[in-house]
Parts: C-alpha cells; sequence; structure tokens
C-alpha cells in the first residue's frame, strides 16, 4: 500500500521504508552506531529529496537512540558531566549546520555538498577503520594483545587551559576537545542527517582517551540531544521535516535496532569492526561513483525558488 | 495574454455561429488522502448544432497552478558532476493536453503558440544565468514528463458523433492548487470555440492537517515529531523486555 508523505509531498510504498528503517536499526544494532550515514544516502536514493531525508533521519535517529541511552544510564556508563559538555557545543553547532544547509540550498550545492562529504567523512573512517581491523586480527595471531599507545601516555591535547575534571570518565583534561568535538559532530548532525557517532566515537577513544565502557552511552547521550535540536531547527528554518515518514521509519528502526543488537552479540570486535568498515567504504564508493559518473541527464529540477 | 485571448473566444464564438460547446468534469474536487496513488478524471463534453454535421477538431488541456521551477545544469568541473549553471521559470506544475489528431494536423504552429498548445508551445518566464534558457525548458519537460506531471496524448479525444470524452491521468505526485480544464473546438486551422472549467486538488483531511501544523506551527511540529520517536523508542524496549 502506498503512503502519502504530507511534508515531501510524494507517494512512496510503506512496506520499502519500513524495511528501510529495520535494516538500517538492525546494522546500528549490530555495530553500536546511529546508522544516519546509511539511512540519509538510501532515502536520497530512492527518491526522497535530500533536504527531507537529511532533516527526517535527524528525528529518527533521536528516537532510535533514546532506548539505548537509557541502557546505559542503567548500567551507569555514561559520563553525563561530558555529555553536557559536548551537548552545549554540539547544539550550537546544529544550529549552525542547518544555517549552512540552507544556504546550500540556495546556492544548488546542497546535494553536492551532502555527497562529497560523505565520501571524505565515510571513505576516512572506513579506512581508518579497516586498517584498524585488520591490524588487530593480525596481532591477534601473532599472540599479541592489541596495539597503540599505553593509556596515560602524554598528548598535545593534554596541554590545553581549562581543564575539568571528568570523574566517571576517570579523566583530568581541558573542555576544548570535547568542545570542538561536539561542534563539529553538531554540524554533521545537521548538514548530513547524522548522528556522528561514527566520528565521536573513534575521536573518543583514540584523541580524548575516554575509557570505552563509557564511550557508547555517552556519545549516544550527545547523539540524542543533538539530533532532536538538527530535527526541530530544520522544521522551523526549512519545513523539511516529514512526520509520516519519520513514523514509518522509526518503527523499522527500533525493531531492527534490537534484534541487530542479539545479532551483534554474536560476532567478535574485530570481526565487526572489519565488516562495519566495508560497509562504511561501500557506500562512500557508491556516492563518490555518483560524482563522477556522468549523470543521465546534466539538467536537473527543483521545484520552488531555492 | 491568454487569458483574454480566451476570453474573447469566449464572447465571439456563440455569437459568430450557432455553434455551442458543453462540457463537464466528472469531480471538480480531487483530494489527495493517505492512501492516493494517482487518480483519473474525465472531461465530457457535445458540440451543438454544429455545422456540417461533424464537431471538428477538439483539444482539451488541463493546467496545474504554475509555480516557480529551478532547473540547474550539472558541468563536469574537476572530475566531478557539480550543479553550475540555473536558470528560474514560471511553468504549470501539471500539463496534460489531448487531441482529436495530432496537434500539427489541427492548426498551426503560430496559432498553437498563441494558445500554449503542446508541450512544445509553452511559454515561460524566466531568468537563465547563461542567458538561453531553451535547453533549461526542454529539460524541465524532460523532467516532468518522466514524472508523469506533463503529457501528450494526440489521440486522447474519443469521439462519438458530436459527443467526445477525455480521461485525464492523475498522477500520485499532482501538486495541490487550482487547475483548469481548457476544452477547444478548431475548424479548418481556427478555434471556434473554447470554454474553462477549474477543478482542485487538495490533501484530505489527515495530510491537510499535518501539512498546515508543520508550516503553521513548526516548532510544535518539530517537537511532536522528536517526541514521537522518542516514545516509539521507549515503548520498544518495553515491547521486548515482555518477550
Amino acid at each position: 500500500m502506498e503512503i502519502y508523505l504530507p511534508i515531501a509531498q510524494m507517494s512512496v510504498h510503506w512496506l520499502i521504508i519500513l524495511s528501510m528503517g529495520f535494516v538500517v536499526g538492525f546494522l546500528s544494532g549490530v555495530f553500536g552506531v546511529g546508522g544516519g550515514f546509511l539511512l540519509t544516502p538510501v532515502l536520497i536514493f530512492y527518491g526522497i529529496p535530500p533536504g527531507v531525508a537529511v532533516a527526517t533521519t535527524a528525528s529518527q535517529i533521536a528516537g532510535v537512540t533514546f532506548s539505548g541511552v537509557l541502557t546505559h544510564w542503567k548500567r551507569d556508563s555514561v559520563d553525563f558531566k561530558m555529555g553536557a559538555v559536548m551537548i552545549a557545543s554540539g547544539l550550537v553547532g546544529s544550529a549552525i549546520g542547518v544555517w549552512l544547509f540552507a544556504v546550500l540550498r540556495r546556492m544548488g550545492q546542497a546535494e553536492f555538498a551532502i555527497s562529497a562529504s560523505y565520501v571524505i567523512l565515510l571513505g576516512a573512517v572506513g579506512a581508518i577503520m579497516l586498517n584498524e581491523s585488520v591490524r588487530s586480527f593480525a596481532a591477534r595471531r601473532e599472540g599479541r594483545s592489541g596495539y597503540g599507545k599505553k593509556p596515560g601516555q602524554h598528548h598535545w591535547l593534554h596541554g590545553l587551559p581549562f581543564k575539568i575534571r571528568f570523574r566517571q570518565s576517570r579523566l583530568y583534561i581541558s573542555a576544548i576537545p570535547p568542545l570542538v568535538l561536539g561542534l563539529f559532530v553538531g554540524i554533521l548532525s545537521a548538514v548530513l542527517g547524522v548522528g556522528g557517532a561514527f566520528v565521536m566515537v573513534p575521536a573518543m577513544i583514540y584523541l580524548l582517551r575516554m575509557p570505552t565502557n563509557v564511550v557508547v552511552g555517552t556519545s549516544m547521550l550527545q547523539v540524542l540531544f543533538v539530533s532532536a535540536s538538527s530535527t526541530i531547527l530544520h522544521a522551523v528554518d526549512n519545513f523539511t521535516v516529514d512526520v509520516v515518514l519519520a513514523l514509518v521509519l522509526t518503527i523499522g528502526g527500533v525493531f531492527g535496532v534490537q534484534y541487530g543488537v542479539r545479532a551483534g552479540a554474536k560476532l567478535r570486535g574485530e570481526e565487526l569492526r572489519f565488516l562495519m568498515a566495508l560497509l562504511v567504504l561501500a557506500v562512500a564508493a557508491g556516492l563518490f561513483y555518483q560524482l563522477v559518473v556522468r549523470p543521465e541527464d546534466v539538467y536537473s529540477l527543483t521545484a520552488g525558488a531555492p | 495574454m491568454k487569458t483574454m485571448l480566451l476570453a474573447a473566444v469566449l464572447l465571439a464564438a456563440p455569437a459568430g455561429a450557432e455553434e455551442n460547446l458543453t462540457s463537464m468534469l466528472s469531480q471538480d474536487y480531487l483530494q489527495i488522502s493517505s492512501n492516493f496513488n494517482g487518480s483519473e478524471i474525465t472531461v465530457f463534453g457535445a458540440v451543438e448544432n454544429p455545422p456540417e454535421r461533424s464537431a471538428g477538431d477538439i483539444v482539451v488541456v488541463v493546467r496545474g497552478p504554475d509555480t516557480l521551477m529551478t532547473v540547474r545544469r550539472k558541468d563536469h568541473i574537476a572530475g566531478m558532476w557539480i550543479n553550475s549553471a540555473r536558470a528560474k521559470l514560471w511553468l504549470p506544475s501539471y500539463y496534460f493536453i489531448a487531441s482529436s489528431e495530432p496537434l500539427g494536423a489541427i492548426a498551426s504552429t503560430d496559432t498553437l503558440g498563441r494558445y500554449e498548445l503542446g508541450l512544445a508551445n509553452l511559454r515561460a518566464d524566466m531568468v537563465a544565468s547563461d542567458g538561453d534558457g531553451a535547453p533549461y525548458q526542454a529539460a524541465l519537460v524532460r523532467a516532468e514528463q518522466r514524472a508523469g506531471l506533463y503529457r501528450e496524448n494526440p489521440a486522447g479525444v474519443e469521439m462519438q458523433n458530436t459527443a467526445f470524452r477525455v480521461h485525464v491521468p492523475i498522477p500520485a505526485a499532482v501538486p495541490r492548487g487550482s487547475y483548469n480544464v481548457e476544452v477547444y473546438i478548431f475548424r479548418d486551422g481556427n478555434v471556434v470555440a473554447a470554454q474553462s472549467t477549474p477543478f482542485y486538488v487538495d490533501q484530505a483531511g489527515f495530510e491537510r492537517r499535518l501539512y498546515e501544523f508543520a508550516h503553521n506551527k513548526p516548532l510544535y511540529y518539530g517537537v511532536t515529531t522528536v517526541l514521537m520517536g522518542i516514545l516509539l523508542g521507549w515503548g520498544s524496549t518495553f515491547f521486548f523486555r515482555r518477550k
């Protein structure tokens, strides 16, 4: 049965949208990331206008993330102080991002900016993850346990001022790196319709050196607030949030996550990261291909003034 | 200009001949509801007191509301295809034309152009960033044809003696607004009678309320969407705990 999306002003098949939500939710349950970076390109590919895809995905992420935050809160694996710092700058970032998105849309470059940013970000993150998972495969085969710098080692980031004690993370570091990270992820959330966990989680582990057990919960807390704010700002500034699309995607998503978490528990860490890296690189390659191959029609039509 | 022409024909035609045109629509209000998957309206009509017992050539045009559309052209820049030039055009958001004969056999290009009959004869107010708007308009027509919003059917008028009938396909992506159905009778390449009837396309109850909510109270709408998502996420945890 077709359903009519009142904001996108088009009819879609509800089962296709529900499956997209489910599959992306499943993958995000398996890999422990939001999945926005998959959902937005898939929706655009299906024919949803990019603006609606970005804004609506942000609302889906907020819904899917909420139950994750609750679970981590119960397990006491959320650093609320770190979360608050990153939410503060994340909200500013999401406002900047929504404004930036409106400017890009008026220039007719929103689509290109979205695709190009995805290619760069996903390409970089995918390559890093692939490299890391392959090295830990190798390390395990040689009987070593992991690799990398030892915790407690000094880093230039530790020389920055405005130090704050984050008790939950057992860190005493400057507030600047988390603030910058939160801001960056906030901009990403608004422009690309992603939660940003795929950038934030590695940054928290490798740059901020947060203990792994609080990383996922804390990043989810930040993602929850920032994607909620992106959704609301997109609704107010760009009128691009489609509540019907959001409803179907979220229903698919929340169920997908639950099954994904179960499936993910059966896989080993390096295997997970290896598969995840392949997935991320595949999406990046697909988007890059669309940028470089001659389009079927070099002219494209957008209704309305922008 | 075109409206004036149409008015002139409407006033002049009955006076000039006994010939009279009547037409009506199967419905004058089309509602888009949540399971809207495209529809069809029918234009019926008859030519009264035709000379020579033949109804002449009939052309039926359905135009949707004019909207401002932007067409962008991608160019090959640094190995990538990037939007570089654009044109803004005012054109109908929906255009369907059916005729009893191919348009070229009915009237001269001049006459067709004067009444904007046929996809090749649409006149747009436009601004193109690189001067020549014609390729942009052609691209727009192509895109709208692919979307099913522009259509020409040169055999779309079913005739029976002096009565005629036209099925107007309304695709799922049809824009909301005020539409106009124009019926023309041509004889020897000239318009001898014309009639214009409006109809409306609107979102039905629930969809309409959502659309208005999103545009009139965007802040509440955004907050509601987020809360809905959060409730669903929260609700699903209870669902899974019970299992």
